[in-house]
């Protein structure tokens, strides 16, 4: 018991926690103060300098259209994490219930497509949504007129493959909260008088909240950093967060804007989410109460 | 120029990092990568395209050296990661001219004495031939000019005549509205739309001349129908009609699209407008970093991507074609291949160009490129 | 016998090639209560999944309150269901547990709120647990919360599957007698799972055992007891002597023949005995424990056993031996009334004593 008491001032128990202080310093804490200090800086003639000034940070609040796009990013973010949470819900339902028989080769048929280049899947879907691509070829042939479906390279595609390449995420999450709920709980609604559509709302949309909320924040967080999809499938003219810092960091060679814009980035996302968290927190006491 | 081929641009330096690994392990098993126990290793950084086996393994051969090969996806970023230290690890380097004249500046150039090089110098095109301005840094020598070509409109004449695109008027003609495809390669796309406002980029900008730049990609942007990175998403556009013309782009983009057999595609320059010539040059070259490790053995791979033979497969790839400055080089082309290259026109696109330079001001248009583009939608 | 609350005809039920229920017919009256007994895999849980309406039928006809149950999905039948694993909603507080099956016949809050409290008071559970959640109950507690739950709408009949495997010996003896005490209290029909058949025959007006598939016996506790059909049946409750005998009719009885037992007219009357022995034959006698006495040098009984004390138990109420037969073969269980002396030490030589007419013969 003396042993327990005191693990916290036990040196060998201190000791073996060090490996993960250590991985956790060095990968992640690091890399952000680095990337916090690096904002403090200048570039001059492609180089960086050590300026130690507040010049960045000037910038960055005085510039609108860094505002604008990170706006633009967070919102985009809302929607796909809303629309991913919409669809993967009865979808997972569906896998874990009503397919159940498939799901084996539904989980396969999804990991695959998960693992599969997402360079690839989002040029496909160009072929796919372009004005001569093969949605409106297919269109076409039931007699639509030509071009009948013109989303390609407008925020609307951006959307569609936002939505496509991280739903995967809400859907395995979801449907491993809801493959945990006990089937006799389900049994119980019914007995209780319950449809199954009751059930679903009273029973196993509630029992799987932490699966859902679980695939919302992985899919916002994701969300935030998308790159390809307003690049490729937006054609690039409504550009989001990652864009601006990747042009900040590359083409414009100028680092410490980059780690600024990072930085606002990481903050915007860490706010929204402290947000949320403070909300369910709030909900759920109330629901105790 | 750019050579973003797509896929490269989204994994950045995928295959580098893969070559990387490879290098890393077989060191660490105390091997080396193609040729084993070279007596020499050296550090290559270039595009793709000089990178081809074709080129590299009969330098390693007569040599005896084993190169050490680092991609660049992005001029300035290849640069950056020079002058930040990584020139004490790099021999040599190919990438586009301004950049390899900067690392004058930057003193990181290891300069070049012209006379050693006089053999090449006299197989170039005279346009090419020592002293050549674009490459001098405070009147010594930065690199060797390797690879041109235009930057213009890219013209598929199956749906535009090519006068149409004598200048660049069509890129605000509501006719063309959504018709306009954006590269997003840096500053290349910015360049001729400045040219086209009557302002020339490449000097020392003053406020009222950034605004009309600003006003300019304003313009461009109500008719644009997407900001593309990709080269073959640009390609396929340009084919099926859906983009009458990439802003930023020319003979880059069509060479390859001309090798297959596209001949109705073509890269012009525009007609000067005004005394400012609208064309721009785009060249790549190869310079040497400070204190290489074995100058010898870099001088002769300088020598040797100049060489008529290395400047015909250079000319050649998978992804481009390109022109070389190498005269000695075009009797080894076939006729087919000047075609491509559309080498009876050369000479004119070149009369009627600006040298591409790094701009004074191209981290304010850079910005004003954000800007506008943030607000276009 | 009242009209019955439920009706059932030759249910079977199959799962693929596998039968889990062969011609079921059962039928419970109004405010009995029945309990299905049998060992793990005799499709006592098929059936009250099928009463509840949980599994479909595979053949036969089910009438529960008078209405045929073909197509009526679970939630729509007049059955309620307490789960093995009580399967209370973690979600919802205690009172929203209670009040579920009214909140979903949209009845007034305020009418769900008095019987969820008169729900409460009934399962001597205290006012400040609704607004608790079920995991912060104790075992017993969650246990009432159930029953509470199951019954709140007077439901014409509970289903209880095993609801009280989970528990401890002791809060298990309690809840049964509570379980009793509310069945009489409340006047619903209860159909009662369970693999114990001391529970079964402490709370059950009827019993029903299962094996296999098949109703074996249907009865009363008694009938259960004293007249097993079959061995499986004997052997179902406690230690059983069950002695090999074979049987002969003669005049108006059957004479037996067993080895173990010394006896001076070995004859069985007809009441003695389970279906199928009638013409005589080889049979198992069933002699209980309890039937057994321990002779005094001397005394004299209708039949007497021989043998040495191998062990003993002292078990409150009463004491067991385990006495080992002089002519050899299975141990003999005889369970004597509690006494501060003992009768007898083990090693000790022994007669025991019994009364023909507590003799029970079954089929072997």
């Amino acid at each position: 018991m003396a042993m327990q008491d005191k693990s916290w001032r036990d040196g060998a128990l201190q000791l073996s926690t060090l490996p993960l202080l250590v991985i956790f310093a060095a990968f992640f804490v690091i890399p952000l103060g680095m990337t916090a200090l690096l904002s403090f800086q200048g570039t001059q003639y492609y180089r960086l300098v050590w300026t130690w000034d507040l010049d960045i940070w000037r910038d960055v609040f005085g510039q609108w259209h860094y505002w604008r796009i990170m706006w633009r990013t967070l919102v985009m973010a809302l929607v796909c994490t809303a629309l991913t949470t919409v669809l993967a819900v009865p979808i997972a339902y569906a896998m874990i219930n009503r397919l159940s028989k498939w799901s084996h080769h539904i989980t396969l048929l999804m990991v695959f497509a998960f693992l599969t280049d997402a360079v690839l899947k989002t040029f496909g879907w160009v072929l796919f949504l372009d004005r001569s691509g093969v949605l409106n070829g297919m269109l076409a042939g039931l007699g639509f007129g030509p071009g009948a479906v013109d989303v390609l390279f407008s925020p609307t595609a951006t959307m569609i493959g936002m939505v496509y390449n991280l739903l995967p995420y809400t859907i395995f999450t979801t449907a491993l909260s809801m493959a945990r709920i006990d089937r006799d709980l389900v049994l119980a609604s019914y007995d209780a008088g319950a449809t199954r559509l009751r059930t679903f709302f009273e029973v196993t949309l509630p029992l799987a909240r932490p699966g859902i909320l679980a695939g919302a924040v992985l899919v916002f967080v994701l969300a935030l950093g998308v790159f390809l999809e307003p690049k490729v499938m937006g054609g690039g003219t409504s550009p989001m967060a990652a864009e601006l810092i990747r042009q900040s960091f590359e083409t414009r060679v100028n680092w410490p804007l980059g780690a600024a814009l990072t930085i606002v980035l990481i903050v915007i996302g860490a706010l929204v989410l402290a947000a949320a968290g403070g909300l369910a927190a709030i909900r759920m006491r109330r629901s105790k109460a | 120029m750019k050579k973003t081929n797509g896929l490269s641009m989204f994994s950045p330096n995928r295959r580098a990092f893969l070559q990387g690994m490879g290098a890393t392990g077989m060191a660490a098993a105390g091997m080396m990568p193609r040729r084993a126990r070279a007596a020499t290793s050296m550090q290559y950084m270039c595009w793709e395209g000089y990178d081809k086996p074709s080129i590299i393994e009969p330098f390693e051969a007569a040599q005896d050296v084993n190169l050490s090969i680092d991609l660049i996806t992005d001029s300035p970023g290849g640069f950056a990661k020079l002058a930040a230290g990584a020139w004490r690890d790099f021999d040599v380097v190919s990438t586009d001219s301004p950049w390899v004249q900067r690392m004058g500046p930057a003193g990181i150039a290891e300069f070049i004495d012209d006379a050693e090089f006089a053999d090449v110098y006299d197989s170039f095109y005279e346009q090419f031939r020592a002293p050549f301005g674009p490459l001098q840094f405070d009147g010594q020598t930065t690199g060797l000019p390797t690879r041109w070509g235009w930057v213009g409109p890219t013209v598929n004449t199956q749906y535009d005549d090519l006068d149409t695109w004598r200048s660049y008027d069509p890129c605000f003609d509501p006719a063309y509205k959504d018709k306009i495809c954006v590269l997003d390669w840096g500053d290349w796309p910015i360049m001729p739309m400045a040219l086209h406002a009557g302002i020339n980029p490449y000097k020392e900008l003053d406020q009222a001349e950034l605004n009309e730049i600003r006003l300019v990609l304003r313009a461009l942007f109500k008719n644009t129908r997407a900001v593309v990175a990709d080269l073959s998403v640009a390609q396929k556009g340009l084919m099926d009609g859906s983009f009458r013309t990439l802003i930023g782009g020319g003979t880059y983009c069509t060479s390859a699209l001309r090798k297959d057999g596209q001949k109705h595609i073509q890269s012009i320059v525009p007609e000067p407008k005004d005394g400012l010539n609208q064309g721009i040059i785009w060249m790549e070259a190869s310079g040497i970093v400070k204190d290489p490790a074995d100058a010898a053995k870099a001088k002769a791979l300088l020598k040797h991507m100049t060489s008529p033979e290395v400047a015909v497969e250079l000319a050649w790839t998978e992804a481009t074609c390109n022109l070389v400055p190498s005269q000695a080089a075009e009797g080894l082309f076939s006729d087919e291949q000047k075609d491509v290259l559309q080498m009876d026109y050369m000479w004119e696109a070149w009369d009627k160009s600006m040298f591409h330079d790094v701009a004074p001001n191209i981290d304010d248009m850079l910005e004003i490129w954000q800007q506008e583009l943030a607000a276009a939608r | 016998m009242p009209s019955p609350i439920i009706e059932a005809t030759g249910i079977q039920k199959y799962y693929g090639d596998y039968r889990a229920l062969t011609d079921i017919s059962l039928s419970v009256a109004n405010g009995e209560f029945l309990a299905l007994v049998g060992p793990s895999g005799c499709g006592k849980t098929s059936l009250l999944k099928i009463l509840a309406g949980f599994e479909d039928l595979s053949g036969g006809s089910l009438t529960i309150d008078g209405r045929d149950m073909a197509g009526v999905p679970a939630s729509a039948r007049p059955t309620r269901m307490v789960f093995q694993k009580l399967a209370l909603f973690p979600h919802k507080t205690v009172a929203e547990n209670i009040g579920f099956p009214l909140k979903l016949a949209k009845r007034p809050a305020a009418e769900i709120d008095a019987a969820v409290r008169h729900m409460i008071e009934l399962m001597r559970l205290k006012e400040s647990y609704l607004t608790r959640f079920p995991h912060e109950l104790s075992g017993g507690e969650q246990q009432r919360v159930a029953l509470a739950r199951s019954m709140v709408s007077q439901p014409p009949v509970l289903l209880l599957d095993e609801p009280m495997s989970a528990l401890d010996a002791k809060l298990k003896k309690s809840l049964q007698a509570e379980l009793k005490h509310l069945h009489r209290h409340v006047g619903t029909s209860f159909v009662h799972v369970t693999h114990d058949l001391e529970e079964a025959m402490m709370l059950a007006d009827r019993i029903c055992v299962m094996r296999a598939g098949q109703i074996v016996q249907l009865g009363a506790p008694a009938e259960i007891y004293y007249r097993p059909a079959d061995a499986f049946v004997a052997g179902f409750i406690g230690d059983t002597n069950l002695l090999p005998a074979r049987l002969t009719p003669e005049g108006a009885g059957l004479r037996f023949d067993c080895d173990a037992l010394d006896c001076a007219a070995p004859m069985l009357a007809p009441g003695q005995l389970a279906p199928g022995l009638e013409q005589g034959g080889e049979a198992l006698l069933m002699i209980r424990p309890e039937m057994l006495r321990l002779l005094a040098p001397g005394e004299t009984a209708e039949a007497t056993i021989e043998g040495e004390v191998a062990e003993f138990f002292i078990r409150g109420a009463s004491i067991q031996y385990r006495v080992a037969p002089s002519g050899g073969g299975a141990e003999i269980v005889m369970d004597l009334p509690g006494t501060s002396v003992l009768p007898a030490q083990a090693g000790d030589a022994v007669r025991l004593g019994l009364t023909l007419s507590d003799i029970f013969a079954v089929r072997p």
